[in-house]
C-alpha cells in the first residue's frame, strides 16, 4: 500500500517525536515552577491590554506584584473601579479609592488647521516625529503641534481623534495610559488629574518663547502676561519660563475661571470636554 | 591540530554572526545590556552544543541507517525546539530573572538560524562526532563572544550624545556593519 520509504519516514519521525516529548515530560515534572494561583487569577481578571498605564511592562508583571503586595489592587487604569473591586475580592482587601478625580491626557497647544503658521512644505511621511526628525518640523512655532496624528494612532483605547488639526481627547476612552505623552515628539500632551466636579481647563499652548517672539508665530500662544495669575482663581495659574501653568493639585469645584478665559489676550486658555454624566457614577 | 582550527575558525575567522549573518535577531535584540547578552550567549552556547552532538547522532544512526537524508530539517527542528523548551524550564526554575530578562528571545532561539545553521553545516561539511562537538560549542562561544562585544559597545553608546537621526536601530546596524568589517581582520588566521 505505502512505499516502503513513507513507512521508515513516519515512523523514524514518530520514534523521535515520542522519545522528545518524554524527555520533555520528565523534565517537566522535575522543573516544574509552582506558580502562585492568585497571580493566574488576577491576570483573569485584568483586561489584558498589557498597556503599560499601571507602570508594569504588561499585565501578567502587574498580576505578580500586585499578588505579591507590591502594587495595590487598583493599579489598572483602564480597568478602572470594577476591576479593583474584583482584584481585591481575590486578595480580600478593600479598595480605597479616590472618588471625584480623574486621570487625562491634556493637549497643550491651540492651534488649529487655521491658525497655524508654517514654514516652508513638508513633503515626507506623515508622522509627526519623521517631520521633527528630519526638518524639525515646518510649523513656524517650535513647540506647536505638527497635527500629523501621531498620539492619535498610537492610542491603543482609540480616544484621540485628529479634529482640524489638532488631536482631541475623548475624556471618556483615555486612560491616562501616556502612550500619546511618549510618542508626542514635542511633550505638547501631559497626564493631569482633574477634579471631576470642577470645570475642565487648560493653557493650550506649550511654548517657551518669549512674548513677542511667540506673537510673530502664532494668534493663539501664550504671551507670559501674567494675567492668569492675577484674575484666575488663587494659586491655580503661575507663569514660569514665559509659558503659564495651572497647577491642577490646587483648584477645585468651586475655582471659578471665567475671568481668566475672558481677560487672557490671546484665548489661550480653553474649557476642554470633561467625560460624560453617567460615566461619573459608574 | 586541525580540532583547534575548527573551533578558532567558528569563533573569529567565520563567527556565525559576523561572518555569516546568521542569528541577527537575538544579536541586535538581546544586546543591550550585558548581562542579558551574557545570559542570552550560554543558553544559546548550551542548546547549540547539545544540538551538534544529537544532530550528529541522529543524522548518523537513523538518517543515514534508514536512508531518509531528506527528514534532515524535520528532525533536527524537533531537536532544537525540544533543547531550547528544555532551557526554558531550566532558567524558569533557577535563574526567573534571566528567564524575565530574555523575554521573548529564549523561544526564539528555537528558530535561530544560527543554531539550524550549525547543524546543517556540519552534515555538509561531513565532520566526525568529535568535530561535531567543538563546532558547535565553538558556534555558541562566537556567539556569545559577538553578543557580548555587542552589548559592550552600546552600554558604552548610551552615554555618548548621538545625532538624533542615528538614535536607535540605525546606530544599532551601523555598530554591526564596523564589527562584522573588524573581525574580518581575522581572516586568513586559520588555513583554508
Amino acid at each position: 500500500m505505502f512505499e516502503p520509504v513513507v513507512i521508515i519516514s513516519a515512523s523514524t519521525m514518530a520514534g523521535l517525536g515520542l522519545l522528545f516529548a518524554g524527555l520533555l515530560g520528565f523534565a517537566h515534572s522535575k522543573l516544574k515552577v509552582e506558580e502562585n494561583p492568585e497571580v493566574t487569577e488576577i491576570e483573569d481578571i485584568l483586561p489584558g491590554l498589557d498597556c503599560g498605564a499601571c507602570g508594569y511592562p504588561g499585565c501578567h508583571q502587574l498580576a505578580k506584584n500586585v499578588a505579591s503586595g507590591d502594587a495595590p489592587p487598583d493599579s489598572c487604569v483602564p480597568g478602572g473601579e470594577e476591576v479593583a473591586k474584583k482584584i481585591a475580592d481575590v486578595l480580600g482587601m478593600e479598595v480605597s479609592s479616590e472618588p471625584g478625580r480623574i486621570r487625562l491626557a491634556v493637549v497643550h497647544c491651540g492651534a488649529d488647521d487655521e491658525e497655524k503658521q508654517w514654514v516652508g512644505q513638508y513633503e515626507g511621511v506623515e508622522s509627526c516625529r519623521t517631520a521633527e526628525l528630519t526638518t524639525g518640523g515646518n510649523l513656524k512655532c517650535e513647540y506647536g503641534c505638527l497635527g500629523y496624528g501621531d498620539c492619535a494612532r498610537a492610542c491603543p483605547f482609540d480616544a484621540i481623534e485628529m479634529v482640524d488639526g489638532l488631536p482631541r481627547v475623548d475624556p471618556d476612552a483615555c486612560t491616562a495610559c501616556g502612550e500619546c505623552v511618549e510618542t508626542c515628539p514635542r511633550d505638547i500632551i501631559a497626564i493631569e488629574e482633574l477634579d471631576l466636579a470642577g470645570d475642565f481647563v487648560k493653557v493650550a499652548c506649550n511654548s517657551e518663547d518669549e512674548g513677542s517672539a511667540v506673537r510673530n508665530k502664532c494668534d493663539v500662544g501664550c504671551i507670559a502676561c501674567g494675567l492668569c495669575e492675577k484674575m484666575g482663581p488663587d494659586e491655580v495659574f503661575s507663569v514660569e519660563d514665559n509659558l503659564s501653568r495651572m497647577d491642577y493639585s490646587n483648584y477645585d469645584e468651586e475655582a471659578d475661571f471665567e475671568m481668566a478665559i475672558d481677560k487672557c489676550p490671546t484665548g489661550c486658555i480653553v474649557e476642554f470636554p470633561s467625560p460624560e454624566e453617567d460615566s461619573e457614577t459608574a | 591540530m586541525e580540532f583547534f582550527f575548527i573551533f578558532v575558525a567558528i569563533v573569529l575567522t567565520q563567527n556565525f554572526v559576523l561572518h555569516y549573518f546568521l542569528g541577527i535577531c537575538p544579536f541586535l535584540g538581546v544586546s543591550d545590556e550585558m548581562e542579558g547578552a551574557f545570559g542570552m550567549g550560554i543558553a544559546t552556547t548550551f542548546v547549540m552544543t547539545l544540538t551538534a552532538i544529537i544532530t550528529w547522532n541522529i543524522n548518523t544512526f537513523i538518517l543515514k541507517a534508514f536512508n531518509v537524508e531528506f527528514l534532515e530539517y524535520v528532525s533536527f527542528i524537533l531537536v532544537i525546539a525540544s533543547l531550547v523548551q528544555l532551557v526554558e524550564m531550566f532558567l524558569k526554575k533557577y535563574l526567573p530573572e534571566l528567564y524575565e530578562t530574555l523575554g521573548i528571545y529564549l523561544p526564539l532561539i528555537t528558530t535561530n538560524c544560527a543554531v539550524l545553521g550549525l547543524a546543517l553545516f556540519m552534515v555538509l561539511r561531513e565532520y566526525n562526532f568529535l568535530e561535531s562537538a567543538i563546532f558547535g560549542f565553538g558556534a555558541g562561544v562566537g556567539f556569545t563572544l559577538a553578543l557580548v562585544i555587542m552589548a559592550g559597545i552600546r552600554g558604552e553608546l548610551n552615554e555618548e550624545d548621538i545625532p538624533k537621526p542615528f538614535r536607535g536601530t540605525a546606530i544599532t546596524l551601523l555598530v554591526a556593519g564596523l564589527l562584522a568589517l573588524a573581525f574580518m581582520g581575522f581572516s586568513g588566521l586559520v588555513p583554508t
